[in-house]
């Protein structure tokens, strides 16, 4: 099964998702970042999308779900990098990511949750 | 070549969520082969996505065919999900826009129409069959196909 590395800069959390994931992958994913998110307190988490081509409506809900338990926690998820062509089979599906952050890319997201005033739990 | 006589190009037997995967790529390769747009392959992948995930929640198992052929002047390229699960009540209904199972869940059938350029269904109990296409005008060269 494959993993994806989650990174930590400047206590960021950056997690890139490079390749198509099944089910259990994603589900994995989801569990180990809430336990590294409850273990190191990062500022925010960032996951990555922009190799990703196809984001069907499942795994717009695990990624929608995983924001929500982060929240949950007393931190921030962010999304960067949704492509033209799956921000458009999206809204066209009728799946809208309305209640996440997102950023064209990793650059301007990074720059959003080092900004203290953003970083929810932080002090 | 007329559509009924189509040859399938590919199948994929839909037994676990990893074939989901499998499916759409293969659906994604072929409409890149066909020389569809990123945009067009990135839809129909995904309509694929929804339809495969839907045999495995409602029917356990079942298969992916593939097919491509032209039809008058337009290249068509098509996946059609096959399951014997217990059926859609009222299968033209559940492609409505709008339509919901009332479960919340629905079957996401409208969104996945809304995706590709043709959705037929065929539903009976033991027997489910989607189709969906894609097509675009076939690039003429010197005025031959």
């Amino acid at each position: 099964m494959q993993k994806i590395p989650i990174l930590s800069l400047n206590s960021v959390f950056i997690a890139s998702i490079q390749t198509e994931l099944t089910d259990d992958e994603i589900l994995l994913f989801q569990s180990e970042l809430l336990e590294k998110n409850h273990q190191l307190n990062p500022k925010g988490i960032i996951i990555d999308v922009t190799s990703l081509d196809v984001i069907d409506s499942y795994m717009a809900k695990v990624i929608t779900d995983v924001m929500t338990m982060v929240k949950l926690q007393g931190s921030a998820l962010v999304l960067c990098g949704v492509q033209p062509a799956v921000s458009s089979t999206l809204v066209d599906m009728g799946v809208m990511l309305d209640s996440m952050k997102t950023f064209l890319s990793l650059d301007h997201a990074f720059n959003y949750l080092t900004k203290t005033e953003n970083a929810v739990g932080f002090s | 070549m007329n559509e009924k006589l189509a040859p399938i190009i590919s199948t994929i037997q839909i037994l676990t969520t990893i074939d989901i995967v499998t499916a759409r790529q293969r659906g994604r390769e072929l409409a890149q082969h066909h020389g569809f747009s990123k945009g067009e392959q990135t839809r129909f992948a995904t309509a694929i996505s929804e339809l495969t995930r839907n045999i495995i929640t409602y029917a356990d198992k079942g298969r992916c065919e593939f097919y491509s052929y032209e039809k008058e002047n337009y290249q068509i390229v098509s996946a059609k999900m096959i399951d014997h699960g217990p059926g859609i009540d009222n299968p033209q209904l559940a492609i409505t826009d709008g339509y919901s199972s009332g479960s919340g869940l629905g079957l996401g059938l409208p969104g996945a129409k809304r995706l590709v350029h043709e959705l037929l269904i065929e539903s009976v109990p033991g027997l489910t069959e989607i189709k969906i296409s894609i097509k675009q005008k076939k690039v003429m060269i010197n005025g031959h196909n």
